[in-house]
């Protein structure tokens, strides 16, 4: 486990910045790509979306003045990168994700994608659910993230949030008793 | 809600079906970070060496211009030293000058009393 007060000097110094900025890129990737795929679902964009956050990231630097943990500032970037990327990508295509199987069709066509036809149906309940609620159960649900982090990311309070999961829980609650 | 929320869980699970491509994970920090510019500081940071300096003369200025410019007790000292050794030599120039010596100035002061 990385020392964050250690590497939040190193990433501070322009001497060792580059190197610091290495390990954090070593370290939080792939948790920090998992938060971005489950967000805009193909690899792909996930792979061109994480990029450009570690870009921001590093362009960013001298904002970050360790008031949060650096996965917090990090995911806070990644998760606006997705969400930002998802708004574009509504607009440009002329299938948006509110198309009731679209989600569910891109999937089961996805090479990186091994769940079955209800799997694929499940991730189109959440792809439809509003993008903040959507994020807020993925964060709790699949990171387990807390709600104060989750309030640092998203920068909404964690009584908006809360409220936010209950009813994303419900409307997934209500989609699985609707197949069953 | 509890009870919704198991529900979901039992029914989800938390299983992921998402994939990458083998081994994205071990090469994706190389390729971030061969992406990555030069950082270019801040114009402020550049400036510190500059701004230092530019203190330093200032503060040498500053120094200078008090030291010229303020009441010099030492200077006054050394004139009322040089005051009083002046006076003591009037006195005895004044003497010589008159050719008395000491038994004259002892007598001319027992006569007064």
């Amino acid at each position: 486990m990385i020392d964050d007060r250690l590497l939040i000097q190193q990433l501070s110094n322009p001497k060792t910045q580059r190197k610091a900025f290495e390990l954090v890129v070593r370290e939080y990737s792939e948790k920090l790509y998992w938060q971005v795929r489950r967000i805009v679902l193909s690899h792909e964009d996930a792979d061109d979306v994480l990029q450009n956050a570690f870009l921001k990231a590093w362009q960013a630097l001298d904002t970050f003045h360790g008031d949060s943990k650096i996965l917090t500032w990090l995911s806070r970037i990644a998760i606006n990168e997705s969400l930002d990327f998802v708004r574009r990508q509504k607009t440009m295509l002329t299938v948006s994700t509110d198309d009731e199987q679209a989600v569910a069709n891109m999937l089961m066509a996805d090479d990186y994608f091994d769940g079955d036809e209800t799997e694929a149906q499940l991730q189109q309940a959440i792809a439809s659910l509003p993008d903040v609620q959507r994020t807020v159960f993925q964060l709790r649900y699949y990171d387990e993230m807390k709600y104060s982090d989750i309030s640092r990311v998203l920068g909404t309070s964690e009584g908006a949030l809360k409220a936010s999961y209950h009813i994303a829980v419900k409307k997934i609650s209500e989609f699985f008793k609707s197949h069953d | 809600m509890m009870n919704e929320e198991l529900y979901v869980s039992s029914r989800m699970g938390h299983e992921n079906h998402f994939r990458v491509p083998d081994g994205y994970f071990d090469n994706f920090a190389d390729r971030v970070m061969s992406e990555l510019p030069e950082r270019r500081q801040p114009l402020m940071v550049r400036m510190r060496p500059w701004m230092y300096a530019a203190a330093c003369v200032v503060g040498a200025i500053s120094l200078v211009a008090v030291y010229f410019h303020s009441p010099d007790s030492a200077a006054d000292s050394n004139v009322a030293s040089v005051s009083a050794t002046e006076t003591y030599f009037d006195v005895d120039e004044a003497v010589d000058y008159a050719m008395v010596d000491n038994q004259d100035i002892y007598a001319c002061l027992i006569s007064d009393f």
